[in-house]
């Protein structure tokens, strides 16, 4: 088979495929939802384009892919076991908090001090992970409720924190002062300026796609999703294995916070984490890619361009940047409907088990 | 002390704040009964609230705002009954997206409708009226707090016992329950699982829609992005928590109306207002951890 | 004459399959007209067109000499049958009443009248003899009464004809002598009975005539007084049968299984398993006799080791392993064939190779460290597929389009490709077709002969009769019988299995 057939062929199936027709689907509902309301979907679309991916835009969509598969990277560990992390953004949150009073507050060497920064994130979130985790394996609480419960008071108890001990009270807002320029996260003089965090995140990558693939534990926490009392009776500590993953996911988030301030921001300002809903848009990239770290990447990639040409688009023609919330949850809506997606790390997901049904009426 | 922080004006604001939360978890409580996994009930209240004040807006009639308010919410739960239910997609992630796009649409129409972000709030917004009931409402202490409500204060109160009698009274409630607890089982003999699910799920869709309304015209008269906070979350809970029993589920949104109007009172007295918006959801979760209930179900919905 | 019910040249494809091959089916009213057949010879395809849940390919059927046609249940039900699904379709949170009435409520004005209900089941009830309390909730009775409740269902839809799919398989010998006695009562009433099993000396105590399937045909029609279980087996079969014969037992070596004093209590305060104390050595079958909920789920789960004991000891391979986990236990030499294959035995969404893997991933064989030794473990998954004759396109497929038979014998070949010492089988034969019976039987003597010690728990008493060496009865939580499989039979069984003494 020539390489021309081949690729005509491939490129008919990626046409055809679902994911394709759900994006198409998002972006026509989104121009019926920007018509009705006033403006020509035809230039918001464009300034949306052009916003992502020229001038500093495509710099600005590296820049946000960080935290997007970061979060998603975050999420998807303990995804593939069947456990669903809502409160990644809590997680997120304190580790942020943590890692940037390090980062502030630490003595030494910038490398050094950045170093334990990362770390102290990393080490609340986790705490934070770990939380809704014992509240399942221990009193039998849901961690989806649990952990989603749990973004409240992180929110509250970080915003209490810099409104009053850790005020920067030069300031009328709640915000911690500036991390000292030595100990931020350096700049790579790639892309006009992106950060160093970026070679984590593909470490990250790269160690949980490993993991995943290669590992006995990454073949338990593929077992435990697909049929959580299959693992338990070959032998798999599941409620170990739920805490470690819950653990892992905690650090991970926490360690994303931690790079949005002393990597980005440099001040812990109250909500300025919470706002642009990276928890939640890595939540559906996992879920996009089904929770596997390569397709992460290109799902990552395109909501992150959805949202910086929101942003632009927004500051361009006063179009809201929640259009690109809007055309997320389209998205993955759709491929929900359509079967696609589950939270079932599946083979092939639309068979179903053969009809002797002898247990599901049985009393 | 303590005789400052508990009198009449506390219960007006625990009654104030479960409302809202009861709404929707009467709402959850139907789908769960149902055998339907609904945790969109916060997407559902915001796009409500969102819709009830531009409906009073734009009609300047309260009325009105509540009316598109629920209509709003049906539309939007019909995205979870066909997703879930005709489509049999994943009623966890289905409903996560939902409510995702309750809050993209609600930020992405505020400013492009009304031109401006974070609150709005407006003269012509018609908010809800509170109706005294003669006699009852001059109650010393509990008339002020019960008797003096809106109409959907007085709904929400109506529908717990009533919704108790068509839950357990009625045949639509028996097979209703009988769907949930074993679909195929109805199935054989003749009672179509897909109708009653479509049905709570709709109808969770207008309670919530109601819910928000009265979050946003009768609570305060105005819609801030993302006002829900979180209360479609405790409802989820408060359903978990009393056991989708209506009397059950009334208790356990008074704790959480209480926390809230606890919360409202001690920022009076100068705690941290910060501190005082995490107390209902710290209440929840100690509710939660003290019920030690094993939530099988969720457990096994969520844990494959 | 006219028959009640008549089938003529019923036909249904599935895929690859033809489950049922143009029968015909003629039943007079009033008879008790048995249906018999292997498992996978059409019986329940053939019921469930019967009752409108599966649309025939061909052919007609007649309800009392009308030609009707079921699009579903319902119209079934409009047409005067009953069915008693062999998995019961109850309401396990609702009163007896509330099943029994269920979508055919009486009312009064808006509501649904509660008080009449328990009234019409106790009417019912006391009509033909199914003794029931009509406030009890489902769940909370035992198997015995849910089968009563549902033949109460289908009498106040006022089903003239009842179809019982193999209605004694969960039940006790005693058990089984009282549902007779209710089915002659139903006969006497008028009622006609369509009665499946695959249990022949059931047909010749019961039935008055009796169908024989064979590979999706009706191969004969008989008239009980006019013929013999035999002869009926040899229809059903084409062959004479082998199953059911007792093979030698083998000299026992050293224990490897010894339980002492095991007690485990549920979260009220009630002992599912008392004092149970047993032991199991190398080269034998220990079979575990009693009705569903007597205590054995708990005893499997102790000793695989998927519930703690509260008190007691359990030995494996003379290691006392009361506190280790259940992956120390598979290391000791455990291998277990759970009862449930798709909710515990397998993932359904996982390739062949991942569900061949389970139990045994952390063996050293198939690991180095942390890392998977991904080769190893496709070599054995192919391996353990051609000696299992698993019918699988390949060891990376998913096993969700296995069928039941050839699943439970993916099951058996994960454990029992390692050649564990100790084996525990549970209902290890359930619903697989009877080639793959035959298969498994043959597998565990196989594994007894090379040494291994086997505890088989099975529903079917024939097959510990036929397969075990020593055979436990467990009654209540309590083991209260231990008898040797040679000096006794089923109704001796059957006495300790319902509390009473011998």
């Amino acid at each position: 088979m020539t390489t021309a057939r081949l690729s005509a062929a491939s490129a008919r199936q990626a046409i055809a495929s679902p994911v394709t027709f759900s994006i198409v689907v998002a972006f026509l509902l989104g121009a019926l939802i920007i018509l009705l309301t006033g403006t020509d979907p035809l230039l918001a679309y464009r300034e949306m384009f052009d916003g992502a991916f020229t001038g500093s835009g495509l710099r600005n969509t590296l820049a946000r892919m960080i935290p997007i598969v970061g979060m998603a990277l975050a999420i998807s560990i303990p995804f593939r076991a069947g456990v669903i992390n809502l409160g990644a953004e809590g997680q997120m949150v304190v580790g942020g908090l943590a890692g940037t009073l390090t980062a502030i507050y630490a003595t030494g060497p910038g490398w050094m001090v950045i170093t334990l920064a990362l770390l102290a994130g990393s080490l609340a979130g986790a705490l934070w992970g770990l939380l809704p985790a014992i509240g399942q394996t221990r009193l039998k609480l849901p961690i989806l409720i649990v952990s989603l419960l749990l973004n409240y008071p992180a929110r509250a108890i970080t915003g209490y924190l810099v409104r009053f001990p850790f005020a920067d009270p030069t300031v009328t807002s709640s915000s911690t002062v500036s991390v000292p320029a030595a100990n931020r996260i350096p700049k790579l003089p790639w892309f006009g300026g992106i950060s160093a965090s970026i070679i984590i995140l593909a470490v990250l990558l790269v160690g949980v796609a490993l993991f995943n693939r290669r590992t006995v534990p990454g073949y338990e926490t593929r077992m435990t999703g697909l049929n959580s009392r299959f693992s338990r009776y070959g032998g798999v500590p599941v409620d170990r294995q739920v805490v470690w993953l819950m653990i892992v996911s905690g650090a991970i988030a926490g360690l994303i916070g931690t790079h949005l301030v002393v990597g980005e921001t440099y001040r812990f300002l109250d909500g300025d984490l919470v706002v642009s809903g990276f928890a939640w848009t890595g939540l559906l990239v996992s879920l996009l890619a089904m929770h596997q770290p390569g397709p992460m990447l290109a799902a990552g990639a395109f909501f992150a361009a959805l949202q910086i040409g929101g942003l632009a688009m927004q500051r361009n023609i006063e179009v809201p940047w929640q259009l690109a919330q809007v055309l997320q949850a389209i998205v993955i809506i759709m491929l929900a409907g359509r079967f696609v997606i589950s939270r079932r790390t599946a083979v092939e997901p639309d068979t179903i088990i053969e009809g002797e049904s002898t247990v599901t009426g049985e009393v | 002390m303590f005789s400052q922080l508990f009198d009449g004006a506390l219960l007006e604001s625990v009654v104030r704040a479960l409302i809202p939360v009861l709404l929707a978890a009467i709402g959850g409580m139907l789908c769960e009964r149902a055998g339907v996994f609904q945790i969109s009930l916060e997407g559902m209240m915001l796009l409500g609230a969102f819709a009830a004040v531009a409906g009073s807006y734009a009609g300047q009639s309260a009325l009105l705002g509540v009316a598109i308010a629920m209509g709003s919410g049906a539309l939007l739960s019909l995205v979870l009954a066909y997703g879930a239910v005709s489509r049999r997609g994943d009623p966890i992630v289905i409903g996560v997206a939902v409510n995702l796009l309750a809050l993209g649409l609600t930020g992405f129409l505020l400013p492009q409708l009304f031109g401006l972000r974070g609150v709005f709030q407006h003269p012509r917004v018609d908010g809800l009226d509170k109706f005294p009931i003669p006699g009852l409402s001059d109650i010393p202490g509990i008339g002020g707090a019960l008797f003096n409500l809106t109409i959907p204060g007085y709904f929400a109160l109506v529908a717990v016992p009533l919704v108790w009698v068509f839950l357990f009274r009625t045949a639509i409630g028996l097979r209703l329950r009988g769907v949930g607890e074993r679909p195929a089982s109805a199935e054989t003999l003749g009672v179509s699982s897909t109708r009653y699910k479509y049905a709570a799920v709709v109808a969770s869709g207008v309670l919530c829609g109601l819910a928000g309304a009265q979050l946003a015209l009768g609570n305060v008269v105005q819609f801030a992005e993302n006002m829900t906070a979180g209360r479609g979350w405790i409802a989820v809970v408060a359903v978990m928590l009393g056991r989708a029993h209506p009397f059950g589920v009334l208790g356990a949104s008074a704790l959480f109306g209480f926390a809230e109007g606890l919360g409202f009172r001690l920022q009076g007295n100068g705690l941290p207002v910060q501190i005082t918006d995490a107390l209902p959801y710290v209440a929840t979760l100690v509710a939660l951890a003290f019920a030690r209930r094993r939530f099988q179900r969720i457990l096994d919905l969520t844990a494959a | 004459m006219d028959y009640e019910l008549e089938l003529r040249g019923i036909t249904k494809r599935f895929p690859g399959v033809l489950a049922n091959d143009h029968i015909d089916l003629a039943v007079r009213p009033g008879d008790i007209h048995a249906i018999v057949g292997e498992n996978g010879a059409g019986k329940t395809t053939l019921m469930s067109i019967l009752y409108g849940l599966v649309h025939p390919d061909e052919g007609e059927i007649a309800v009392g000499g009308r030609p009707v046609r079921f699009h579903s249940a319902l119209d079934a039900i409009e047409a005067g049958l009953g069915m008693v699904h062999q998995a019961f379709k109850l309401f396990p949170t609702l009163t007896v009443a509330e099943n029994v009435v269920f979508r055919a409520e009486p009312m009064k004005g808006w509501f649904f009248d509660r008080t009449a209900a328990s009234e019409r089941v106790r009417s019912l009830a006391a009509e033909y003899g199914l003794e029931v309390d009509p406030d009890a909730r489902i769940e909370d009775l035992p198997v015995g009464v849910l089968q009563r409740v549902e033949i109460l269902k289908a009498l106040h839809r006022n089903a003239r004809i009842l179809i019982l799919d193999e209605p004694t398989a969960v039940l006790t010998p005693q058990e089984r002598d009282g549902l007779f006695m209710v089915m002659r009562r139903l006969k006497e009433h008028g009622h006609t009975i369509l009665f499946i099993t695959h249990k022949l000396g059931e047909v010749i105590a019961v039935a008055d005539m009796v169908t024989v399937l064979r590979a999706g045909k009706a191969v004969a029609h008989l008239n009980c007084r006019e013929t013999s279980s035999v002869k009926i087996s040899r229809l059903m079969t084409g062959r004479d049968v082998a199953l059911g014969e007792r093979t030698s037992g083998s000299a026992p070596g050293d224990e490897i299984l010894r339980l002492e004093g095991v007690t485990v209590t549920d979260e009220h305060g009630i002992g599912r398993l008392v004092d149970a104390s047993l032991a199991v050595r190398r080269g034998e079958i220990v079979g575990v006799a009693g009705v569903a909920g007597n205590g054995q789920n708990e005893l499997i789960d102790i000793i695989t080791g998927l519930k703690a004991a509260d008190r007691g000891t359990i030995l494996i391979n003379g290691t006392d392993v009361t506190h280790r986990s259940v992956n120390e236990r598979r290391q000791a030499g455990l291998a277990y064939i759970p009862e449930d294959r798709h909710r515990v035995g397998t993932a359904a969404h996982g390739e062949v190779w991942a569900n061949l893997l389970m139990g045994f991933q952390r063996h050293s064989a198939f690991r180095k460290g942390r890392w998977l030794r991904r080769g190893a473990v496709r070599e054995h998954a192919r391996r353990l597929i051609t000696d299992y004759d698993v019918r699988v396109a390949g060891d990376d497929s998913s096993v969700a389009t296995l069928s039941g038979g050839n699943l439970q014998k993916l099951v058996v070949a994960r454990e029992m490709g390692h050649e564990a010492p100790l084996l525990i089988a549970e209902q290890p034969t359930r619903g697989v077709d009877v080639g793959a019976i035959e298969f498994i039987h043959s597998r565990l003597l196989a594994a007894r002969d090379r040494g291994a010690g086997v505890l088989l728990v099975s529903a079917e008493l024939w097959e510990l009769l036929a397969l075990a060496d020593r055979i436990l009865v467990m009654f209540e939580g309590r083991i209260v019988a231990e008898l040797e499989a040679n000096g006794t039979d089923e109704e001796e069984l059957g006495l300790y299995m319902t509390g009473g003494q011998a």
